[in-house]
């Protein structure tokens, strides 16, 4: 039973949050929102006028922002996956039995990705892929691949950095939902069938779906923000072949100085996102 | 005697105008900084060797006058944003940094002020100020705008043809290429060959790609970014030509020449693997250094090579202006420290110290281009280029990024040199009409 | 036989894991432990003599010091600030019925969903206009739209695995619902409140956007001086390590001090 209590007591408790993220939150959206039906450059504060729909308009015919959209959902379709087989591997490795210290160890090593700041693990990239002084092809035994200056390669390298930043994730998600598996249930499937895949399939993978239904809405919305990594790493080249969907704003907002524009472009951004988060968390969770 | 007299009743008579007692002879910082010593002037810096130059000698100028000078330094590519933002923001800084294509912008957002302003007040304007003795071209296309001059000639380049002598003469040549042709068809298959190339020509898509890349093929072949009316030239045929024979030069250049930044080229010359590239005066010192060089006994220095237009070096630098948003102290300081920055007395020093004045007297000396051997391919470049090189019109910033977008993916092989230019063209023209220069509310200036 | 292979296999695989996990950090700390001229040999050198010069410039040269502070005032703050809002409404969504509750739930984790450049732009603009440009108390401020949302979604799922009839006795005797919530209920949601403050303590620290575009001097953060050591005249790639490896350690130490709840953290208790 859920306490009854007046409409005062619930403001107190709820206001002050529901009020400070209005102001951080809703306020800019608002002032976005008006800049966009604005003629506003930051270099010419003294031309600002009122263009209706017109930035709008510009965004929705402008393939370059489509493509930077398109480059940013291409980006999700290949890493999510790989992160989701490398996850999940990992994941049934660490399930194993026995070994305990070992896993101990390879767990705490799996969160340091993750907590990783996004912009340093761009400058490491830089470092660790740089064709000439770069580790990563003196690893792949004196390789001489340009990586920073292929679009393929580059946009290779992003994936890269994108799967050793969150497939740790992945794979401790993945791995708490095995852990939740009985035991016994386990047991019993094991001796009916020596296949690994029948287990996975029949008895683990019910407990493994809200986990992965977290996984996608996050690294869905993460796709979308993301700018500190790449920013630091290629700034979205070479060319264009790396500028997802937030560097490309930023761009056009402050190195453009368009910024009716880029906030036509952000509040678009923005209502695709609502509409993926509306559908994810209304489809996946029900309850509050 | 009489003349004397005449001459010492006008300084006179302009001092008690400007209401300050100052006398030409014995005019100095120390006494024009009085009144405003303890004032702090904020400045933008770059991480380049002109501003380490001059941050070494900042001391002496604080201990004179008083004046303290806060360096806020940021990368190049950084500094556009973060001064139209303090500008914007009515921040703190009281000294512009202008690269040459963003005057036309500060100065229409009258964020900067004209030395006008300031050179009509003797008591803080420096005697030997003597502004025709900064080369003209350089004051004209780094500090002025629409015949004003807002900023005096600061961190100063050209483009010159670095080259690794040694490897030049092993391939056979006594000299470097005189015009780009020859440098693509005779030099480029003698010098590309075991993992090195005949040339780097930095061209990410940043800056570096409009200014030295895609602007430098245009101007030696005739080529430019607008025609008389403003309207795009980049397909005309001689753009095209230029930025065809760019796709062609291609092959003599390392993979991945669009992520070449400048420090990617000059290290590749540094280190040997590439003969020969164009690049700004500024990196004079890092390719002769031991430190940062392995071949620094072979670099030598020309001109850049000439198209069938002539010779039409890159053309870029830096001036430094009093911001309009300091408060009166504020600015006096400000001015004083650009004219002590720039001064013909300090001009030496700062070449030595690993800076490029603008100043025509310092390179008077013929004994300078033994130690400096960029110095006779400077004065050359300097002496007739474009000023327009990259129109330095306000709305640069928006059409910089049309072109590092589109010279990249024209680089790449994404689109044909002409697709790349019908892109860059409209959109460009999209800018100018948005700016109103095709109805005649703005001048045709860049 | 088959189960001793399938045991060296097990190793071996876990081996792989952590090397991957940990090589780039190794990198990152013997790369700032070299010269520049070091740093740029190709192929690169595993051996060679460290210096701690990089750090020394970094440090103090560079003032990269006063930002690692700046980061961490602004990142303790704005926890603080998160959990003074957010613990209190987390509450009311867990134990008060109220209409347009769902609604308001969903609202507040949207906002976890919204890409940053979305509100840098507008933010930028208000700051401005407010005289708020670099100062700390705007990155503050904007950091509350992840850091809320984090709070809120942990906690409101902690408070409600908290039995009813606990307060029931409190409750009966008259205390308010406050009380109840400091009294009764806060200490047995410890747990998810601190996971929920470390977790907005390192996303406040890693932050890169906003640091690059609302401060400049004063209110710098440590990622974004990292970022300006990026010139393309010359890149001191040890320098740049040294920074890097300064501002990730207190991140990792964090991380690994809530490497149980960080699964839960990140998926905002999606799964239990």
């Amino acid at each position: 039973m859920r306490a009854q209590v007046s409409r005062r007591t619930i403001f107190a408790f709820i206001g002050p949050a529901v009020f400070g993220l209005a102001i951080v939150g809703i306020a800019p959206l608002l002032y976005a929102g008006w800049t966009s039906l604005h003629f506003f450059n930051l270099t010419k504060l003294k031309r600002i006028k009122f263009i209706g729909l017109e930035n709008y308009w510009s965004v929705l015919t402008d393939e370059v922002f489509w493509q930077a959209m398109g480059r940013t959902f291409f980006l999700l379709c290949t890493a999510l996956p790989l992160q989701i087989a490398l996850g999940l591997g990992i994941a049934l490795i660490l399930h194993k039995p026995g070994l305990g210290l070992l896993k101990t160890l390879a767990r705490l090593s799996l969160v340091l990705p993750m907590a990783t700041t996004y912009a340093v693990v761009g400058l490491l990239g830089q470092v660790m892929f740089n064709q000439k002084f770069g580790v990563v092809n003196q690893l792949m035994g004196g390789a001489n691949v340009n990586w920073i200056g292929d679009p393929t390669n580059a946009f290779a390298m992003i994936i890269f950095w994108d799967v050793w930043q969150w497939t740790p994730f992945v794979a401790l998600v993945l791995l708490a939902g095995l852990t939740m598996v009985p035991g016994e249930v386990e047991e019993a499937a094991r001796l009916e069938t020596k296949s690994w895949w029948v287990v996975l399939r029949h008895v683990q993978l019910p407990f493994l779906l809200p986990g992965l239904v977290a996984v996608l809405i996050l690294r869905t919305a993460d796709t979308l923000k993301l700018f500190d990594m790449v920013f630091t790493l290629t700034r979205g080249g070479p060319g264009s072949s790396t500028e997802f969907i937030s560097l490309m704003i930023q761009r056009v907002g402050f190195r453009g100085f368009d910024q009716g524009l880029a906030s036509a472009q952000a509040i678009i951004l923005l209502i695709i996102t609502i509409v993926l988060a509306q559908i994810y968390i209304r489809v996946f969770y029900k309850e509050v | 005697m009489k003349l004397n007299r005449l001459l010492c009743s006008v300084a006179l008579a302009s001092v008690m105008a400007t209401g300050a007692f100052a006398d030409d002879s014995d005019w100095s910082y120390k006494k024009a900084a009085e009144p405003y010593a303890g004032t702090t002037i904020d400045v933008v810096f770059l991480l380049r060797p002109g501003y380490e130059a001059i941050e070494a000698m900042i001391p002496e100028f604080e201990n004179e006058t008083g004046i303290k000078v806060n360096v806020i330094k940021h990368p190049y590519e950084n500094a556009l944003g973060e001064q139209v933002r303090d500008f914007v923001a009515g921040g703190d800084l009281d000294i512009a940094l202008i690269d040459l294509v963003w005057i036309g912008n500060f100065a229409e957002n009258d964020w900067i002020l004209p030395i006008e302003n300031f050179t009509s007040n003797a008591a803080i304007t420096d005697p030997d100020l003597d502004l025709d003795d900064f080369f003209p071209l350089v004051l004209d296309a780094f500090g002025s705008w629409n015949g004003t001059v807002y900023g005096l000639p600061f961190d100063n380049y050209s483009g010159l043809l670095f080259y690794n002598r040694c490897m030049l003469e092993e391939a056979g040549f006594d000299g470097p290429p005189e015009t780009w042709t020859e440098l693509k068809d005779t030099y480029g298959p003698a010098l590309t060959k075991d993992g090195k190339y005949a040339f780097a020509l930095q061209s990410k898509r940043n800056e570096t790609q409009s200014a030295d890349s895609f602007a430098r093929v245009l101007w030696p072949f005739g080529g430019s970014f607008l025609d008389e009316e403003f309207k795009s030239n980049l397909n005309s045929e001689e753009s095209q030509t230029g930025l065809k024979f760019r796709q062609d030069l291609m092959q003599y250049m390392p993979d991945g020449i669009v992520a070449y930044d400048h420090a990617e080229a000059v290290n590749g010359f540094a280190q040997g693997d590439v003969a020969m590239i164009t690049e700004w005066s500024a990196f004079y010192s890092t390719v002769v250094s031991p430190d940062t060089s392995s071949v620094a006994d072979c670099v030598e220095i020309a001109p850049e090579p000439k198209g069938p237009a002539g010779r039409k070096p890159a053309l870029g630098g830096f001036s430094l202006a009093v911001a309009s948003q300091a408060d009166e102290a504020e600015q006096a300081a400000a001015w004083l420290f650009i004219q002590w920055a720039t001064s013909k007395a300090n001009a030496l020093e700062y070449l030595e110290r690993g800076g490029v004045p603008a100043r025509q007297s310092a390179y008077e000396d013929p004994a300078l281009a033994d130690k400096y051997k960029f110095v006779p391919a400077l004065v050359e470049s300097w002496q007739d280029g474009v000023p327009e090189f990259r129109p330095r019109f306000a709305e640069w910033p928006e059409i910089t990024e049309i072109v590092q977008e589109w010279g990249t993916k024209m680089m790449l092989g994404e689109v044909t040199t002409e697709e790349g230019a019908q892109e860059i063209g409209s959109r460009m023209e999209t800018v100018l009409e948005d700016a109103g220069y095709y109805s005649g509310e703005k001048p045709l200036a860049q | 036989m088959n189960t001793s292979r399938s045991l060296l296999w097990q190793i071996v695989l876990i081996l792989v894991i952590i090397a991957v996990c940990v090589f780039p950090f190794y990198w990152m700390v013997t790369t700032s432990l070299k010269t520049q001229i070091v740093a740029l040999e190709a192929p690169p050198v595993w051996l060679f003599e460290p210096t701690l010069q990089n750090y020394r410039e970094a440090l103090f040269e560079d003032a990269v010091l006063r930002t690692l502070i700046n980061s961490l005032i602004i990142a303790v703050c704005t926890t603080a600030l998160a959990l003074l809002l957010g613990v209190p409404a987390a509450f009311a969504l867990a134990r008060f019925e109220f209409r347009g509750k769902k609604d308001l739930w969903f609202w507040f984790i949207t906002n976890r969903m919204v890409s940053p450049i979305v509100l840098a732009l507008p933010f930028f603009l208000i700051a401005r206009s407010l005289n708020l440009l670099d100062k700390h108390i705007t990155l503050i401020l904007i950091y509350l739209t992840f850091n809320l949302p984090i709070v809120i979604w942990i906690v409101t799922d902690q408070f409600r695995g908290i039995p009813y009839d606990l307060d029931e006795a409190a409750r009966l005797e008259g205390a308010s619902q406050f009380t109840i919530m400091r009294k009764i209920c806060l200490p047995l949601a410890m747990p998810g409140v601190a996971v929920s403050a470390i977790f907005s303590f390192i996303f406040s620290w890693n932050e890169l956007m906003f640091g690059l575009i609302l401060t400049r001097t004063e209110a710098k953060t440590a990622p974004a001086m990292a970022v300006s050591f990026m010139e393309g005249y010359n890149l001191p790639y040890g320098k740049i390590m040294a920074t890097s490896t300064l501002i990730v350690i207190p991140v990792l130490i964090f991380a690994l001090i809530a490497s149980k709840q960080l699964v839960r953290g990140l998926t905002m208790g999606a799964v239990k």
